[in-house]
């Protein structure tokens, strides 16, 4: 029988939460659990906390796994009701019940993690009974992991909203209470956010709430379960995009204000020797040959999207050798200016469009392969910088063409 | 006038950058070290801060986190003879970093950047 939450001890108010979203995820979420709950006994000990897992009605067994940890912390499990997938959706029984639980501070750490120590727990949640309502996390990732983040979810929020938050979608941090009523009474909830979208809706949420954001050093990298970017994006990059976008739209008169960005504060040093992230495998032909395919699928989509100068240059690039391929940054940042109007004035039907944008996602994926593959990470974070304020100098294009209504396309 | 603390335990820094950013138009206050750093800018009250990475008793990056954990959006730049200091995350703090040179060209503009950003109250 459904249960759309056991609360096995009766918890009826706690003053801090550690959240594991999950769907299917009986094979991992144990050792989440475990850290967390080490997590809460030795750095938040003096507070009231729960760990809840907040769940799509998993039919793998996740359910039985959770509950069935032995843990110091009572725990609570939370579903959608059946048939009822997304991650949002799971967010949003979390967002309900931190409001019912009164919960001063919540941490969120994804259930496929196999990083996670306890300090993770005290980095994401000290800072948040300081001065700050929002923590994003901040670790190493290998150059190749996070290449939606680093493409597109940092520089464009960071020049969108001025705030410098390397991981803005990085699935595990931590927020005030308050905020969860923020998310709850939003009205730009939408079914991309009820999904993948719920992660860059959040952080870019916190922005413009003006919320005090630092970021927590997690010292050990985000090992979970990486995809080649090459791989099967559609759905989440979908979601991710299609919530960036829609939240240029609905905050419009926040980000035209904001002029360069500002640093945030750092928070949890003295985690010893920074462990470097395992490889990630790109397959760079197969990115090459998507991209190929995207002009014999995309071009009649990408004529009616993108302005006629960066249609030019796409084509241009589209003319070179995969061995001397090269996809200029400001190019990047020109397709994603057109197609953020072309969403904003749906020129075309917006999954289309989105779809449409991942070939020119990939070859920039591909160009940034062949850029930093000498690179230490170190090296490509700061390639990433400095494409990141090429974002920051354009921005007076963007608000030039947003302005102008239809971004004079071809 | 915007006004500039440059942090330095160098005295021909102090007085170099002191010259160029007044003559640039800035108001420019020095301090020796980071002693009563935190003090100091509530007192006095600047627009951006200039801190030198390496001094002999301080270590620039402990103060930029003390800064920014109390000032939250006062711009800081760091300023270092050395790029290994990227190496460390605290400096990700820092509003941007300039390596030291008598041509104070790429400071002045990153200041001017510094100064201009804004972010505005929802």
């Amino acid at each position: 029988m459904f249960e759309p939450e056991v609360n096995p001890e009766g918890i009826k108010k706690a003053e801090f939460v550690v959240a594991i979203p999950s769907y299917n995820e009986a094979d991992s979420i144990a050792f989440p659990v475990q850290q967390a709950d080490r997590g809460i006994a030795s750095f938040l000990g003096n507070r009231n906390s729960v760990i809840i897992n907040c769940d799509n009605n998993s039919d793998d067994g996740t359910k039985e796994i959770f509950l069935g940890i032995r843990t110091a912390a009572p725990k609570i499990y939370i579903s959608t009701e059946p048939g009822v997938k997304g991650k949002g959706r799971n967010f949003r029984n979390l967002f309900e019940k931190v409001v019912d639980l009164e919960a001063e501070a919540v941490v969120v750490v994804d259930a496929d993690l196999k990083s996670i120590t306890p300090k993770w727990i005290k980095h994401l949640g000290e800072p948040l009974f300081q001065d700050f309502g929002f923590v994003a996390p901040l670790y190493v990732r290998h150059k190749y992991d996070g290449t939606i983040t680093n493409s597109i979810a940092y520089p464009l929020t960071r020049a969108l909203y001025g705030r410098r938050v390397r991981q803005p979608i990085g699935g595990d941090f931590g927020f005030r209470g308050e905020l969860a009523k923020v998310y709850l009474h939003s009205d730009t909830w939408s079914e991309a956010v009820a999904n993948f979208g719920i992660d860059i809706w959040m952080s870019t949420l916190a922005m413009n709430e003006n919320v005090a954001i630092c970021q927590a050093f997690m010292g050990r990298p985000k090992i979970h379960r990486a995809k080649d970017p090459g791989s099967d994006l559609g759905p989440m990059f979908r979601q991710v995009v299609g919530t960036i976008f829609d939240m240029m739209r609905e905050f419009y008169p926040f980000w035209s204000q904001v002029k360069w960005s500002k640093p945030t504060s750092i928070f949890g040093f003295g985690l010893g020797e920074t462990e470097m992230p395992p490889p990630v495998e790109v397959n760079t032909a197969t990115l090459f040959q998507k991209f190929q395919e995207g002009f014999k699928h995309c071009s009649h989509l990408w004529e009616r999207i993108l302005h006629k100068e960066t249609l030019n240059k796409l084509q241009e690039v589209g003319k070179m050798d995969r061995d001397l391929f090269d996809f200029p940054t400001h190019l990047w940042i020109n397709v994603l200016i057109d197609f953020a109007i072309g969403y904003r004035d749906a020129v075309v039907e917006v999954d289309e469009l989105l779809d449409s944008l991942i070939p020119i996602y990939l070859a920039k994926t591909l160009s940034y392969v062949k850029k930093t593959e000498r690179m230490s990470i170190r090296e490509s974070e700061e390639f990433i910088e400095e494409e990141c304020v090429q974002f920051e100098a354009t921005k007076s294009l963007l608000l030039q063409r947003w302005n102008e209504g239809t971004g004079g396309r071809s | 006038m915007a006004k500039i603390l440059v942090v330095d335990d160098e005295e021909h820094i102090r007085l170099l950058y002191s010259e160029e950013l007044t003559e640039a138009g800035y108001e420019v206050i020095t301090a020796a070290d980071g002693y009563k750093l935190i003090e100091r800018i509530e007192t006095e009250k600047p627009d951006l801060v200039i801190l030198d990475i390496k001094m002999v008793d301080y270590n620039g990056l402990d103060l930029l986190q003390e800064v920014r954990n109390k000032f939250y959006d006062l711009p800081v730049i760091l300023c270092t003879a050395y790029d290994t200091f990227k190496e460390d995350i605290k400096s990700i703090a820092a509003d941007f970093y300039v390596i030291k040179s008598f041509d104070l060209t790429e400071l002045k503009k990153k200041i001017a950047t510094a100064l201009e950003a804004h972010i505005p109250s929802s």
